[in-house]
């Protein structure tokens, strides 16, 4: 028994330092200035901090203000549109029985396997066509549909777990179904929803292959696709303190959110349906 | 916990049967429910079914952006046979994702074991093992290209301080030393994942379980390999397809860090795929790769589902 306590405080205090150093260190260095990040570690320079680069990434060049609020701007979009469209189609799937159900929950769930790296192509010609490309509003779209097989899943197990008869004594007072959904159901499947949004803002918040072809447009990229911007140089020489500083930026919403609503989160990965 | 139960395609009626005998439901008729799930199958229909019909189509031609479209028929397939950059992306991919997947897991499960119980500490523990994946891993890249810089990097300060280098590793222009850099980051970052996966499946195995070995006096170890480990290995086979697959649709990480080079040297299939179609803009000959790619991911995911629950 002690041992196992020993082994438990050696090795869980070990791992944490692994995991915890990196993200620490990177939050340190971007308050180191770049030419300190740059040049080999000198004992007079290293300590002398500065906020310098996150001035940089809101006055200069590379504007990665405007990036950030595309980022913001797509991801809460995706979340709330993710979130809306699921929550319909679980509650339909859930409790309605109709003839092509099974058939359409079927392909939602097929869709889920289908990854979207490997139909990046034809999408992209397809969004071409729709006039989607180079448009916040298709990059909202796209991230919508790739979250939402997980998000029906998990809002269809949600209504499953709500008593029937709940519902049947709503319906004898008139209650229509939107109404059904809106306010005799939504405290019940809120946490299901919630977990649905969380993932839909995370995925689409730190998402880049879709970013990176969907968009060719400086002013429209969101974070990521700045962020390899920044790291080519394309806004004079490369500055690694903008690039670590933006990096930090990114991470802020993801560890607020993820260390907030654990809750939600750990609730979304039993339902066992993420994706790789 | 059944979790992966539920990930499986089911395809037996969702909804649950009411008003039996009767044809439709008073409290919920059928066109009401049609109307719910329309839009996001219409989402589905558009964004995945019909690109992945349309890529058939494709790639049967050789679809320039401008210009007169050719039907070439089973051209850009026969051509990926003597491909043999392509073959070089494929070979490369494996290579990654035999790297990095057996670490992922014995890491993952090693840390499941760390917090699957109540102790002071493991909830801390756990949000800390699980940041790095939420955090993603496009950001983490970011970080490490200025870790992996000779002289100023991270990396190297630490490497020359322990004497291990002399601290001028230029990581990012050499191909083993990226791949291996790559690895370490997949590996520290995702294997959260796993882990969380894991722990769930371990919290659910009932005490009782374990009772008679634990009369028997068996310890730890024979305990997790004669229980655990066969338990929860639906749950296992469950996190290795999701790790497999994500190796082998690995884009983001090599992109920043390496843009696949130098030359092709770390290019993966995603990146080569990506490469012929929008730098190369070959769309005809990359789409029919693309359906090879989902080809094989479908039957890496069916295979292994195979495999890892046949002793069930």
């Amino acid at each position: 028994m002690k041992l196992k306590n020993i082994l438990y405080v050696v090795g869980g205090g070990g791992a944490f330092l692994v995991f915890a150093i990196p993200l620490l260190w990177a939050l340190f260095r971007s308050i180191q200035p770049n030419d300190v990040i740059v040049a080999a570690p000198d004992r007079s320079t290293f300590f002398q901090l500065t906020w310098d680069n996150f001035r940089t990434l809101i006055e200069g060049p590379g504007n990665l203000m405007r990036a950030v609020g595309n980022s913001l701007v797509v991801a809460v979009s995706t979340a709330v549109l993710t979130a809306v469209l699921a929550t319909f189609a679980g509650y339909g799937f859930a409790r309605f029985r109709f003839r092509s159900g099974p058939l359409l929950f079927a392909l939602v769930v097929v869709s889920m396997m289908i990854p979207f790296q490997a139909i990046l192509t034809p999408l992209y010609l397809e969004m071409n066509v729709l006039r989607l490309t180079d448009s916040l509003l298709g990059l909202v779209l796209f991230y919508t549909t790739v979250n939402l097989p997980f998000g029906v899943f998990v809002m269809r197990n949600s209504f499953s777990s709500v008593p029937v008869e709940l519902e049947d004594s709503a319906h004898v007072d008139g209650c229509g179904t939107l109404r059904m959904i809106g306010s005799v159901l939504r405290p019940l499947v809120t946490p299901g929803a919630a977990t649905v949004a969380l993932y839909a803002f995370l995925a689409a918040w730190t998402e880049f292959l879709g970013a990176l072809t969907f968009l060719t447009k400086d002013e429209l990229y969101t974070l990521p696709v700045a962020l390899v911007n920044v790291q080519a140089g394309a806004y004079g020489e490369v500055n690694f303190g903008s690039l670590v500083a933006g990096s930090v930026i990114a991470m802020i919403p993801c560890i607020v959110l993820y260390v907030g609503l654990q809750r939600f989160y750990v609730t979304g990965l039993a339902t066992g349906a993420v994706k790789g | 916990m059944s979790t992966r139960t539920e990930a499986k395609p089911r395809v037996e009626p969702s909804a649950r049967p009411r008003a039996v005998g009767r044809r439709g439901s008073l409290t919920h008729p059928a066109r009401t429910g049609l109307l719910l799930v329309t839009p996001a199958v219409l989402f589905v229909a558009v964004f995945v079914l019909v690109p992945l019909g349309f890529a058939l189509v494709i790639s049967l031609t050789n679809w320039p952006l401008i210009g007169t479209v050719e039907f070439s028929g089973v051209k850009n397939y026969t051509a990926i046979v003597s491909d043999a950059a392509f073959a070089k992306s494929v070979l490369y991919t494996l290579l990654y994702t035999v790297i990095v997947t057996g670490p992922i897991l014995v890491l993952g499960y090693a840390l499941a074991v760390l917090v699957r119980r109540k102790r002071r500490g493991a909830t801390l523990l756990r949000t800390m093992f699980f940041l790095p994946f939420v955090v993603g891993l496009s950001t983490l890249s970011f970080v490490t290209v200025l870790e992996a810089q000779p002289d100023s990097g991270a990396i190297n300060i630490v490497l020359r301080s322990l004497g291990i280098t002399d601290g001028t590793t230029a990581w990012l222009v050499d191909g083993p030393l990226a791949t291996g850099l790559i690895c370490v980051l997949v590996i520290w970052g995702v294997s959260g994942l796993t882990m969380m996966l894991l722990m769930a499946g371990m919290q659910a195995i009932p005490r009782e379980f374990y009772e008679s070995s634990e009369l028997d006096g068996a310890g730890w170890w024979r305990q997790e390999w004669e229980i655990t480990i066969p338990v929860l290995r639906p749950t296992i086979a469950m996190s290795v397809i999701i790790s497999v697959v994500g190796s082998l649709l690995a884009f983001t990480q090599f992109y920043i860090l390496t843009r696949g080079g130098p030359g092709t040297d770390t290019t993966t299939v995603v990146q080569y795929i990506y490469n012929r179609a929008f730098v190369q803009l070959q769309l005809g000959a990359a789409t029919a790769l693309s359906i090879v790619l989902v080809v094989v991911v479908g039957l890496v995911t069916a295979a292994q589902f195979w495999l890892l629950r046949e002793k069930d």
